[in-house]
């Protein structure tokens, strides 16, 4: 690293669902291309690209995050997963099995964004379906209308009871 | 929608940081980067040199004492929001803070970085006037300490210069008797606000003895309520609101109009918003109002 004047391209190290990465990748790569161009991972979804849709979104350090709106360089030396880590050896989780039932899909391009904002907490901090609806006002949907997603996620959470508002 | 090409740096040190930040006329500094980054795609913003400033040593604190709540250039949006100490000392940040974003920017997003960026329809610099916080500068020259109140110029306009950052800011605790509120009108969750109120009422016996008010997503900058401040002491939860509403109509004579809505509909929103917000906190007789 330079000091004041700065430098293009950067060495990045980071791991991505258990596999260490390293690249030397432009300072304006997007994390959201990274995965996908640099390293190969192509369930990462890029929708809106400025932060609004969620389609995009990955866990960084536990957290979910955009990752259209962070900077390559900004996860170095972070460990990250994406909705490729999520089934293993071809077994749905639980939550994509409940997707999957519930027909909280049409089209998928939203869907791992879903997962993985869901898979980033923890399901004891939402137990009103209220709640699971906040959770998931970041991740916008074009086909299913929602319902049938809040349906899954009630279903995996136990989050019981009839939402107080129709929004 | 990519970022045209910049320079790079990651400063361990402030000095550092200062001196790249003056190295360059359009040099930005980048911390959680979620006004930046999405503004930098569509190439609003072209900054010569981005500033990380995530291994700057000693912005990453969030201490919470008898004073107030002490949050450091690099600290989340989220850890702030979880924080209960902080909650307890100053419950208007988590009250604004929900209405930040969503979670997956609110944990990347920083606080100082939401005041350094001063969108006009912001919920925290509109909080930090309210509550009356201080910013933290540092610049080649040293630091300095700024009120929030008197900070912000207009849309995307604050009193920084182009070679200072924003270290930390200190919210003081909110004092006995008052009550903060962070409320506003937005068409979706997560939306940036049509209208916003950010409130400190000082309540006496259930009514109001005083308040500091000041819209957001209004005019071109939050901005405090001269009139309606006045027109708000005595009001109680049983007054007639059309005093209180009429003051804030003229505060807001320069609201503005664009694709959500028309001036004339912010002016109109705003009067309504601060009414209920009133009697809903004179009700509360200084409890828990504005708790979501």
């Amino acid at each position: 690293m330079t000091s004041d004047q700065g430098s293009r391209e950067i060495d990045l190290t980071v791991t991505i669902n258990g596999m260490e990465v390293r690249r030397r990748v432009p300072a304006r790569l997007l994390l959201s291309d990274f995965i996908r161009d640099e390293v190969g991972l192509t369930g990462t979804h890029v929708g809106c690209e400025h932060g609004y849709c969620g389609a995009c979104t990955v866990i960084a350090d536990g957290d979910a995050i955009r990752s259209c709106s962070t900077l390559a360089v900004q996860v170095d030396g972070s460990d990250i997963r994406t909705v490729e880590d999520l089934a293993s050896d071809g077994e749905l989780t639980p939550m994509q099995q409940a997707f999957h039932e519930n027909h909280a899909m049409q089209c998928g391009f939203c869907t791992a964004g879903f997962l993985m904002t869901l898979e980033s907490v923890d399901p004891d901090d939402y137990r009103e379906p209220e709640q699971v609806v906040e959770l998931l006002s970041g991740n916008l949907c074009r086909c299913t209308g929602y319902q049938n997603i809040v349906k899954a996620v009630c279903s995996v959470w136990g989050v019981e009871g009839r939402r107080r508002d129709s929004q | 929608m990519k970022p045209a090409a910049f320079d790079y740096c990651r400063p361990a040190s402030i000095d550092e940081a200062a001196a790249a930040l003056a190295s360059s006329d359009s040099a930005k500094v980048l911390a959680g980067g979620q006004s930046l980054v999405p503004s930098m795609n569509f190439r609003i913003s072209q900054p010569s040199l981005l500033v990380d400033i995530r291994d700057v040593e000693g912005l990453d604190g969030l201490e919470v004492d008898q004073d107030g709540v002490s949050i450091g250039a690099s600290v989340t949006q989220s850890r702030v929001m979880n924080s209960d100490e902080a909650y307890s000392a100053v419950p208007g940040l988590r009250r604004a803070l929900r209405f930040v974003g969503h979670l997956q920017i609110r944990n990347r997003g920083t606080v100082c970085g939401s005041l350094a960026h001063a969108d006009p329809a912001a919920e925290l610099p509109a909080l930090a006037m309210a509550a009356g916080a201080r910013l933290t500068v540092r610049g080649p020259q040293g630091e300095r300490t700024a009120a929030a109140d008197g900070f912000y110029l207009g849309p995307y306009w604050t009193g920084l210069e182009q070679s200072e950052i924003i270290t930390g800011v200190c919210f003081p605790a909110e004092a006995p008797g008052t009550v903060t509120v962070v409320d506003e009108i937005a068409r979706r969750s997560g939306d940036f606000a049509v209208v916003g109120l950010a409130a400190a009422f000082d309540l006496e016996d259930g009514s109001v003895g005083g308040a500091r008010l000041v819209s957001f997503g209004v005019s071109g900058r939050p901005q405090r309520l001269a009139a309606a401040e006045e027109a708000v002491r005595g009001f109680h939860a049983g007054a007639a609101g059309d005093g209180l509403y009429g003051a804030a109509y003229e505060d807001a004579a320069d609201a503005v109009g664009d694709i959500h809505a028309s001036g004339e509909y912010r002016r109109e929103a705003l009067g309504s918003l601060l009414v209920r917000t009133a009697r809903a906190v004179s009700a509360s007789n200084g409890g828990k109002a504005g708790a979501r």
